[in-house]
């Protein structure tokens, strides 16, 4: 009997600042593909893949989930380069290493240093509310030895933290949820310049915001598609729960970001919303379960001293000329 | 003249000096909620946040959020909540809460320094929190007289201002034309 193998490849630009990345939106192409026939091997070819940005890993990370509900032969392709060392260096084999093949020796990787200054956390997965203060008080540790303000620390925290206990709260998702933060020496999100930035990913395969927000009928008008939905969720006191004092979360972490002249970026069902200082964009990308968000907190080298209220890092106009 | 009140002292930092999420938050406003229970009636609560470096939205909402909320319900009678914090981004979550619950709460430098009022206030109720502030304690009838209102009206605000926890309010009944309403400071 001849066994047919499904090969799925992330979309990886080939051109400009980020080429060779695999970024949330790279894997789009994948999440459209994923819906493979049951019980047959997976091919995942990441041979493209250059770099990996956290929302890339948090999005690999619940795409094997799902892959491994319907496949118990998931093969994963990799070329040489740096890529084995950084997902050995995130935890991700610690992770999936029993469940996928390789089609490199990862024996030599586990006997490198691990030690990287930019890695905040690993690859970590999480089920309950529980254990989201052990994850903040690691992760707040590392940025002290690093000398990060306290600010920078709070806006940290509060993000991974909020993002977090909603996956684990509102999901729903059968494997519980997965994080990843990285900084960076230079700003990676748009056009690369100097200064730093700060990723942070946090994804679930739950049901989705749409899905959650639909069970309060006080949010009916505005749950007709995925995107109107991610926009309304970002409202403060929006929240499925129609508690008095609830849906605070998502709102307080867009302001974090839009301060800090970063975004928020929200990929629920058929729908991605990422919103920055100064706008919002949305647009339709391929159906796929769980909730993918990505928070980028740029630490700019002009950084002025009042840290608040100021000009978003990239003029409307240049963040138009970059958008899309 | 407002006496002493009796009071203790919640050293915040104790549950951690990173606070998040509601379960966390859960826990410590019910141990909050044990402490102002135990005070005796016209209490104070002092709850220091200044070794905290940070709570998010989260965690402020079900500890001070829910806390407030409740005793403005009447759940603690009267016994107040009153944060020691300085000014600064700490602030931030628990005012937004707050703000959401149309609630405030008062906030002092320090134990024995005069109050700021952080949450949701509107400007009249301000105006009269200042007077009996500066009053320390203030007959209905002077009160109404000192905002130039009809004494329903000035009852009416102070009332409001009990309801928040943002003073004492008690009946004294010695005075010459029987009942009547004396407001207090808290702090
Ligand atoms: N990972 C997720 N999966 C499904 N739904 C979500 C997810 N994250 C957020 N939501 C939806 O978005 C709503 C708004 O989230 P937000 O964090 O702002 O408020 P909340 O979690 O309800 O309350 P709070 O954050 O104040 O505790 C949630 O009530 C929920 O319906
Ligand atoms: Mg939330």
């Amino acid at each position: 009997m001849s066994v047919v193998n499904t090969t799925i490849k992330p979309e990886v630009r080939h051109r400009g600042a980020m080429s060779g990345v695999l970024t949330l939106g790279s894997l789009d192409g994948v999440f459209a593909a994923a819906d493979v026939p049951g019980g047959e091997p997976v091919v995942l070819d990441l041979r493209s893949v250059e770099f990996v940005e956290p929302a890339g890993l948090t999005g690999l990370a619940v795409l094997i989930e799902h892959l491994s509900f319907k496949t118990d032969r998931i093969q994963l392709s990799l070329s040489g380069g740096s890529i084995p060392a950084y997902l050995e260096r995130m935890d991700f084999f610690k992770a999936f290493g029993d469940r996928l093949e390789t089609n490199i020796d990862l024996t030599p990787l586990e006997e490198r240093s691990r030690h990287n200054p930019g890695t905040l956390q690993e690859l970590v997965n999480f089920h309950t509310e529980e254990e989201i203060p052990e994850i903040i008080d690691r992760i707040s540790e590392i940025l002290q030895r690093q000398q990060y303000l306290v600010k920078e620390r709070a806006a940290i925290c509060a993000t991974l933290s909020e993002i977090c206990a909603n996956a684990v709260e509102h999901s729903s998702s059968p494997f519980g949820a997965y994080a990843a933060v990285q900084a960076y020496h230079h700003v990676v999100s748009g056009r690369r310049g100097p200064g730093e930035e700060v990723l942070i990913a946090i994804a679930d395969g739950g049901v989705g915001i749409r899905q959650t927000l639909s069970r309060n009928p006080d949010h009916a008008e505005y749950t007709a598609t995925d995107n109107e939905a991610i926009r309304h969720s970002l409202k403060m006191g929006v929240s499925s729960s129609g508690e008095l004092g609830r849906g605070g979360g998502l709102t307080v972490v867009a302001q974090i970001a839009a301060r800090s002249g970063g975004s928020l970026s929200l990929r629920s069902g058929s729908g991605r919303v990422t919103t920055y200082a100064d706008r919002t964009s949305s647009r339709n990308v391929p159906p796929f379960p769980g909730t993918f968000v990505r928070v980028s907190l740029p630490r700019l080298a002009d950084r002025p001293q009042d840290g608040g209220r100021r000009k978003p890092a990239r003029s409307a106009k240049t963040a138009g000329a970059n958008a899309g | 003249m407002a006496e002493e009140r009796a009071h203790r002292v919640y050293d915040l930092s104790s549950a951690g000096r990173m606070l998040v999420t509601r379960n966390v938050g859960r826990r410590v406003r019910e141990e909050l909620a044990g402490v102002l229970e135990s005070l005796p009636r016209g209490g104070v609560l002092y709850v220091d946040t200044r070794g905290v470096e940070f709570m998010d939205y989260s965690f402020a909402d079900e500890t001070f959020g829910v806390l407030i909320s409740r005793a403005a319900g009447g759940e603690f009678q009267d016994r107040y909540v009153v944060l020691v914090e300085r000014e600064r981004d700490l602030l931030e979550n628990v005012e937004a809460s707050l703000l959401q619950r149309k609630l405030a709460l008062l906030r002092v430098n320090d134990v024995g320094e005069s109050p700021q009022v952080v949450g949701s206030l509107p400007e009249h109720l301000l105006n009269t929190l200042q007077v009996i502030q500066q009053a320390h304690s203030i007959t209905n009838s002077e009160l109404a007289a000192r905002l130039d209102l009809n004494h329903t009206a000035g009852n009416n605000r102070a009332a409001k201002l009990a309801r928040l926890g943002l003073i004492h309010r008690r009946v004294e009944t010695a005075a010459p034309s029987g009942r009547q309403y004396v407001y207090e400071k808290i702090v």
